[in-house]
């Protein structure tokens, strides 16, 4: 066999056991709720996430220099004062309006959830997931700014997701599309509870909602409160579609999210100031401490 | 020629700089464009060239430390893409007598087919995990356009690597003979 023929066979060999058997490991260990980061990946994720930072900057600025500039280069030379100086008053109109808003946007975030009792914390999104098979966010803020492992993430039209994965100035989100997400919902209108899973298509999937729940289309979808991560009452999104069997127990429901995660820029996240041991939503509803409680 | 470690040091760290560029572009600038649902696996491109042009004991540690870095990037970690990779290194093992690079269309098409053998592994292991199949094939739906590009992309990629390595047309780095 040629993989075990040649020099350093053997070590090729024990190499390739060693981190095989470490990546199966590590395979089964994963958690996909949260992720606990080593001092290494701190500084590297803290190192690259302002490179993404910029590069979002620089395409930004470029955009805004070739419709602004570029496109009047072939202006007539008569014009070119006048032009330049209505341009550059549109420039400062247009960057008012931009500062318009967003003044706008991040009061509604700010207003968002007020009778919500945690800490707010504004974020901006720097980059998505390497990997499309992950729908995750990067925010600009980390533990520097007082944010904890599994807390809320909303924005002013809805729920987005939870942290999954933190450094100290940047922190990873685990968005409610993504399918590694589960989400305690509850049908506004008929209060049928069920549970969302990301369905890694800009969409959810209401599982466990069963046929004789008078669910129709256009109903809206909240967070129900239940488990340790999600406040009571966050809208999730309405429902888009519904499939009922005839020999099924449930119906399929489609929820499309409230937040439009195509042109998310600021989020806030929900910072709780109990104990940071949390435990995810289905840990929580399993640990009996938590039923007495409730 | 024998391959030095100093080489393989110095060549490693130059391609886990491009790597990182590319990511930093890729999960950057193609959110901007309104392409969420899609990313592209540089990681995959990089694991394949070591795989197809290297031939070193330290192989599986070059991927391991490839998707190390991309996890910096993705959470999904760098567990998946070490085990596809390691395995697809001891295919082409195999195989390595019928795949050549001589043109650009063979690259692609070599490119392309060993991404397949990629997504069936990692499919795989994730029906493993999962039990489920729905997700494997929405998955395949965006492997398409992303194994593509990638695929489009191998020729200009692989000759930038054999640069870095310093891979001659005479052969693998490394090889004996």
């Amino acid at each position: 066999m040629k993989f075990l023929e040649g020099d350093g066979a053997k070590l090729k060999i024990a190499l390739n056991v060693i981190i095989l058997s470490a990546a199966l490991w590590g395979v089964s260990r994963r958690d996909v709720s949260y992720t606990e980061t080593t001092a290494f990946e701190n500084a590297m994720i803290d190192s690259f996430a302002p490179m993404q930072k910029s590069v979002s900057y620089i395409q930004e600025q470029l955009s805004d220099f070739v419709e602004h500039y570029l496109a009047n280069v072939n202006a007539s030379k008569e014009n070119v004062d006048l032009h330049k100086k209505v341009k550059e008053l549109e420039s400062e109109l247009f960057s008012f309006e931009e500062v318009a808003l967003e003044n706008i946007r991040l009061k509604d975030l700010l207003e968002f959830g007020k009778g919500v009792k945690r800490r707010k914390v504004l974020a901006q999104v720097v980059a998505w997931n390497a990997n499309s098979d992950f729908r995750v966010l990067r925010i600009d803020k980390g533990i520097k700014d007082g944010i904890k492992v599994q807390s809320t993430v909303v924005t002013s039209d809805g729920l987005v997701g939870y942290i999954y994965r933190i450094t100290d100035s940047f922190a990873d989100i685990l968005t409610i599309v993504d399918s590694n997400n589960r989400v305690d919902g509850l049908i506004e209108r008929t209060r049928s509870h069920g549970i969302l899973e990301g369905d890694s298509n800009s969409k959810t999937q209401m599982k466990y909602v069963t046929t004789t729940d008078p669910v129709i289309l256009g109903d809206l979808v909240l967070t129900s409160g239940l488990g340790n991560i999600y406040p009571k009452g966050i809208r999730i999104g309405v429902v888009t579609r519904i499939e009922k069997e005839s020999h099924g127990i449930e119906q399929e429901i489609e929820v499309t999210p409230a937040v439009d995660f195509s042109r998310l820029e600021e989020v806030v996240v929900l910072v709780s100031d109990e104990g940071s041991d949390h435990k995810m939503e289905w840990e929580a509803l399993d640990d009996p401490e938590h039923s007495r409680k409730n | 020629m024998k391959l030095q470690l100093k080489n393989i040091l110095i060549s490693q760290f130059i391609t886990i700089l491009i790597l990182i560029v590319l990511e930093i572009v890729s999960t950057g600038i193609l959110p901007i464009l309104g392409l969420q649902k899609y990313s592209i696996p540089f990681n995959i491109l990089v694991v394949l060239f070591l795989g197809f042009k290297l031939e070193t004991p330290y192989l599986s540690v070059l991927i391991l430390v490839v998707q190390f870095f991309h996890s910096f990037f993705s959470i999904e970690g760098w567990e998946m893409g070490t085990i596809a990779g390691i395995v697809i290194c001891f295919i082409i093992s195999f195989l390595r007598d019928l795949i050549h690079f001589h043109s650009s269309l063979a690259t692609m098409m070599v490119t392309q087919i060993f991404q397949f053998i990629w997504f069936v592994i990692v499919s795989f292991l994730l029906y493993l995990k999962l039990d489920t199949l729905d997700y494997i094939i929405d998955k395949f739906w965006r492997f398409l356009p992303e194994s593509i590009f990638i695929t489009l992309m191998a020729p200009f990629f692989f000759s930038l690597f054999d640069k870095v390595w310093g891979v001659g047309e005479k052969g693998l780095l490394g090889d004996e003979s």
